[in-house]
């Protein structure tokens, strides 16, 4: 399991709903268009696949960052949410 | 596994975009992201949309539909998840080969029934402990011996009366009393956590054997039938002990359980209540999200554990003369 950072920016209002809806199946939002996500490598993957049809990447913008344990201590939050863990289960 | 529980009544669970919505009445009680989640089990009355089931099985999230004491009514499964893939395999075991494992499942239960009890008598001092540690040792080489199932599971359950008939001498809260096991129905909120927990790790364990394409019908130690997911029951006998067992001495003897307030009683037996489900499944949670050294020396959650059971399990199928080798407590 990686942490992955994504950020994207898209003009169509329509596309952009339709990406962060998706998004935030995955991770957790910590800026207007910056989501936090803790993946498997087939999380990942299922995640780009999905992305990808939601996209018209000669107008939109997306980056994927994966962090390495290395960076991940490192991490500096200055306001909002904690660094995004491993999500874990839920009892109701 | 990450896992959504439904441990209270009257929920209702279902879908809004990538996730699912658990509302009681109006109020939301919890939201869980779909495409991170692994399964759902649904204690007692709560109900799931459609839509939630539909998509639910679009991604192979089991939803196990259990009673409030955690009994197993069933389950929702895709339809492409059936057993085929492993299913011949396991029904070509040869008898010999199931015994062989089958006596190391009843050897590696007995011996860490005795590491529980064994880690207790460090703390107390009792003749009877003693002589059961003996018992159990002597039923250890008993097993290795057995040449039938009916022997086996004889030892099996000498062992187990054995073991519960000290067990209770382990608990050090005046509050809870245990003289012995009972179950169908648990008669005391000892038996009552111990009934609860072996049924949720059994769903687990049954989960975990499905994902790995295992026929959970074929066993070696319990009789397989269209009705009995013996190999549930197979693999759950290593993690008794280990698993429920401990954490139960724990719940009790450090006063996390309430002997009034989390049980309540009916149909002539003791069950956990809302309240006690819910401070069960929370402990349980945290136990197999610890993460505990593993042979290759480096560290995973508890959950590991019962992952590379059901992979060794599923590589002796694939190759019988490399033999079952159980969890034995390091």
């Amino acid at each position: 399991m990686l942490l992955y950072v994504v950020a994207y920016d898209i003009p169509c209002d329509k596309r952009r709903k339709k990406v962060s809806d998706l998004l935030e199946g995955y991770g957790i939002r910590v800026q207007y268009s910056v989501f936090e996500c803790v993946l498997t490598v087939s999380q990942y993957n299922e995640l780009h696949q999905r992305l990808r049809k939601k996209v018209k990447l000669s107008e939109d913008k997306i980056r994927f960052y994966p962090l390495s344990a290395h960076t991940l201590n490192q991490i500096q939050v200055w306001g909002g949410p904690p660094v995004t863990e491993i999500p874990g289960s839920t009892i109701i | 596994m990450r896992t959504l529980y439904v441990s209270q009544q009257n929920c209702y669970v279902s879908l809004q975009k990538e996730t699912l919505i658990v509302k009681q009445g109006e109020i939301v009680q919890g939201q869980v992201q779909l495409p991170l989640l692994e399964q759902i089990l649904i204690f007692g009355k709560s109900q799931v949309s459609t839509q939630a089931i539909r998509a639910c099985l679009w991604r192979e999230i089991p939803i196990v539909y259990l009673s409030r004491m955690g009994y197993c009514y069933g389950r929702i499964l895709p339809i492409g998840r059936g057993y085929r893939q492993l299913c011949r395999y396991q029904q070509q075991l040869t008898q010999t080969e199931r015994l062989i494992t089958a006596r190391g499942i009843v050897q590696a239960k007995l011996k860490n029934s005795r590491v529980l009890l064994r880690r207790q008598r460090r703390r107390q001092e009792s003749e009877l402990l003693e002589k059961v540690l003996q018992g159990l040792d002597h039923l250890v080489s008993q097993v290795a011996i057995a040449d039938n199932w009916d022997r086996l599971m004889g030892f099996e359950g000498a062992g187990a009366a054995q073991y519960f008939s000290v067990f209770g001498e382990c608990l050090t809260n005046p509050e809870f009393v245990f003289v012995g096991r009972s179950r169908r129905p648990p008669g005391n909120p000892v038996n009552a956590i111990l009934s609860f927990g072996y049924q949720v790790l059994w769903n687990h364990l049954l989960a975990l054997i499905e994902l790995q394409g295992l026929d959970p019908y074929y066993a070696c130690l319990h009789e397989g039938s269209e009705r009995h997911a013996a190999l549930a029951s197979d693999l759950i006998e290593e993690f008794r002990a280990p698993i429920v067992d401990s954490l139960v001495l724990w719940l009790v003897n450090k006063n996390v359980m309430n002997a009034q307030n989390d049980f309540e009683y009916r149909d002539g037996g003791c069950y956990l209540n809302d309240l006690g489900r819910k401070k069960y499944l929370k402990a349980f949670l945290q136990r197999m999200e610890e993460e505990v050294q593993i042979d290759d020396g480096n560290k995973q959650p508890r959950w590991h554990l019962l992952t590379t059971q059901v992979k060794a399990y599923k590589q002796f199928v694939y190759n019988p003369a490399q033999v079952y080798q159980p969890y034995l407590i390091r």
